[in-house]
């Protein structure tokens, strides 16, 4: 099998180009952040002596756990990278769900009031868990 | 993008794209329940409690733990392959060690599921 591939200039830039692009870059910036965010949790429940387990949970879910945390900066950047991380996924799903939607639908308004649904969806659900996190 | 679809998904999976359509077809069906996880995740921060309970719940970890590492170790495959297009050539053999990956993490966060749930 020989290798297909095919430069950027070559490729133009369509909504479906910048959107595989930016899937890409999402996906990498994830795995950079969940590996940072099990490092982070691991060093600080070292420190700390709190459960690895409770700071996770406590991270996604500020609003119903107890902070296991002490210091002011372990809080603020456990916060950040928990909104980094939810970011990320959330524009990452936009581009699959379409995707996989476009695949099975065949109606040009059904695949716009789709991409119109879901994109709005995503950047509300974003806000809600902003707002929930930082506010916890 | 061509606006017909004629191909029902049974057909398909008994295309004989084999190992590589099922990684395709597993990565779609793990990148939808991914879209049901952040959903449920949403509701759970919003306060609802069957939402939280639902997370709880073990079969419900067995299920998205599944398709989500499956999800996260094929997309592993799919970017390394991406950005390094020489690569592509091996193509199967890469897809081989992503399931062998695959097996000992699922396997293993499977089984710290299941303890937790039943107590062993």
């Amino acid at each position: 099998m020989t290798t297909r591939t095919l430069s950027i200039k070559k490729r133009g830039f369509s909504f479906e180009v910048f959107m595989w692009a930016f899937t890409r870059f999402t996906v990498i910036a994830m795995y950079g952040l969940i590996l940072a965010g099990i490092l982070g949790a691991l060093s600080l429940s070292a420190q700390t002596g709190a459960n690895f387990g409770d700071i996770l949970y406590w991270a996604f879910f500020p609003n119903m756990a107890e902070n296991p945390l002490g210091q002011v900066w372990m809080v603020i950047l456990a916060k950040l990278m928990v909104i980094a991380f939810v970011m990320t996924a959330c524009g990452h799903g936009v581009h699959g769900v379409l995707e996989i939607w476009d695949d099975y639908v065949t109606s040009e308004s059904a695949r716009r009031w789709a991409r119109n649904i879901v994109i709005t969806y995503a950047i509300l659900a974003s806000i809600v868990a902003i707002y929930i996190i930082l506010s916890a | 993008m061509g606006l017909k679809r004629n191909v029902s998904l049974s057909a398909a999976l008994g295309y004989k794209g084999q190992g590589p359509y099922l990684t395709y077809i597993l990565h779609r069906i793990g990148g939808s329940a991914l879209f049901i996880l952040f959903t449920v995740y949403i509701l759970a921060l919003l306060g609802v409690d069957s939402m939280h309970a639902l997370l709880n719940n073990w079969l419900f970890q067995v299920v998205f733990l599944a398709f989500g590492l499956f999800h996260a170790i094929n997309g592993l495959r799919i970017t390394i392959l991406d950005l390094s297009p020489k690569l592509i050539e091996h193509f199967r053999t890469a897809i081989n060690i992503e399931w062998v990956a695959y097996v000992l993490i699922a396997g293993f966060a499977l089984f710290v599921i299941l303890r937790n749930a039943f107590g062993g």
